[in-house]
């Protein structure tokens, strides 16, 4: 069972970053670096570095993700990417601003839905963290083995 | 085992809020070719060399806080460094957001009025200089007074009055950003190169519009 939700969850995550990469990279960077503006959190300078690498990096976690090399290590990352993004969108949405989320790309403006939706993927994350640190446990079978010999 | 279950739901609300909200095609970058129901904006809202390869189109509402400070801290370097000296076309464009603004189609009105006499410039850069003080009682007139000389106010008070043209003019930009470029919000940037619409909505600072505008010219 906790075999199967690592993978599950891993893939989940893994699928969400490959979408929200996509959907950024397919935008010309400069609609990206607009919502980043609109978040007030990024000084003037590091608006076009951000805006150009974020969605290629997240597009890298993503397939990390997929793929399953250094897993806990990758949803260790994922866990403090969304914990990030999760604590600038309730500041932004605590401070009133009407604007777009930019999560999965332009036209979504952020509110309830956009927070519920991101915290999920963030208690996943955490989730698929804390299960890949714990040690693997020994198959029942290889149990009795164990106590034969 | 018991916290994994709990996890479960998490994963599926997840996957399904992404799902139910990820925008198939996201209105607000769409980036596609030049419509040939593109509206053609009126000539005195134009400048800049007509034949530049890449066109910086802008849709305002005179009494949106943003755009005041996009055409107080960015337009004026846009100008300057861009359209005077020819590398880029400029067009604005009116999206009064009537819902919201009550004077910002009178403002519209104003500012195009003043367009039809040559005057188009000045009034606009008025108008959103002191939009804090007309947008709290709608007597845009006394702050055009200040800068249009008295015989070119004369004429765009009775312009505002009874000219239908100011409108059609207004809903022809509304049109345009409602059916073509999708604009979600003011201000919004419209750049136009290669036969593309990049609809790009934020008030972005200078130094970004210069970054990206440099790479499109040299493309």
């Amino acid at each position: 069972m906790k075999t199967k939700f690592l993978i599950a969850g891993r893939l989940a995550l893994g699928l969400i970053f490959v979408v929200a990469a996509y959907a950024k990279l397919k935008a010309p960077w400069l609609v990206f670096a607009g919502s980043l503006n609109d978040f007030g959190i990024l000084p003037e300078s590091w608006l076009e570095p951000v805006a150009r690498t974020l969605p290629w990096a997240e597009l890298a976690l993503g397939l990390a993700l997929i793929s399953g090399i250094w897993q806990r290590w990758f949803a260790l990352i994922a866990a403090l990417i969304l914990g990030l993004f999760f604590s600038v969108m309730v500041r932004s949405y605590a401070m009133g601003l009407k604007i777009d989320c930019g999560c999965f790309g332009p036209g979504e403006q952020l509110g309830p839905i956009t927070l519920l939706r991101d915290f999920s993927m963030l208690a996943l994350a955490i989730a698929v963290t804390i299960f890949s640190f714990r040690k693997p446990q020994i198959p029942a079978d290889a149990e009795a083995e164990i106590a034969v010999a | 085992m018991r916290i994994s279950l709990l996890f479960l739901p998490a994963c599926l609300i997840s996957g399904l809020v992404l799902f139910a909200q990820t925008p198939a095609a996201p209105k607000a970058a769409t980036v596609k070719p030049v419509s040939t129901k593109a509206a053609a904006p009126v000539n005195y809202k134009e400048m800049g060399n007509p034949s530049a390869r890449v066109t910086f189109e802008a849709y305002t509402d005179y009494e949106c806080p943003h755009c005041a400070i996009f055409f107080r801290d960015v337009m004026p370097q846009i100008m300057a460094q861009y359209v005077e000296t020819g590398k880029v076309k400029f067009v604005h464009r009116d999206f009064p957001l009537n819902q919201i603004h009550q004077w910002a189609q009178l403002a519209a009105r104003y500012a195009n009025a003043a367009g039809e006499i040559g005057q188009y410039d000045l009034a606009v850069n008025q108008i959103f200089k002191t939009q804090d003080s007309w947008s709290r009682t709608g007597n845009i007139e006394a702050e055009l007074v200040k800068v249009l000389p008295p015989g070119a106010m004369q004429k765009v008070r009775e312009l505002v009055k009874s000219d239908p043209n100011l409108d059609a003019s207004i809903k022809k930009d509304v049109d345009m950003a409602m059916n073509v470029d999708h604009v979600p919000s003011t201000p919004t940037v419209v750049i136009v190169s290669k036969g593309k619409r990049e609809v790009i909505s934020s008030a972005l600072p200078f130094s970004v519009w210069k970054s990206y505008l440099d790479k499109k010219l040299a493309e």
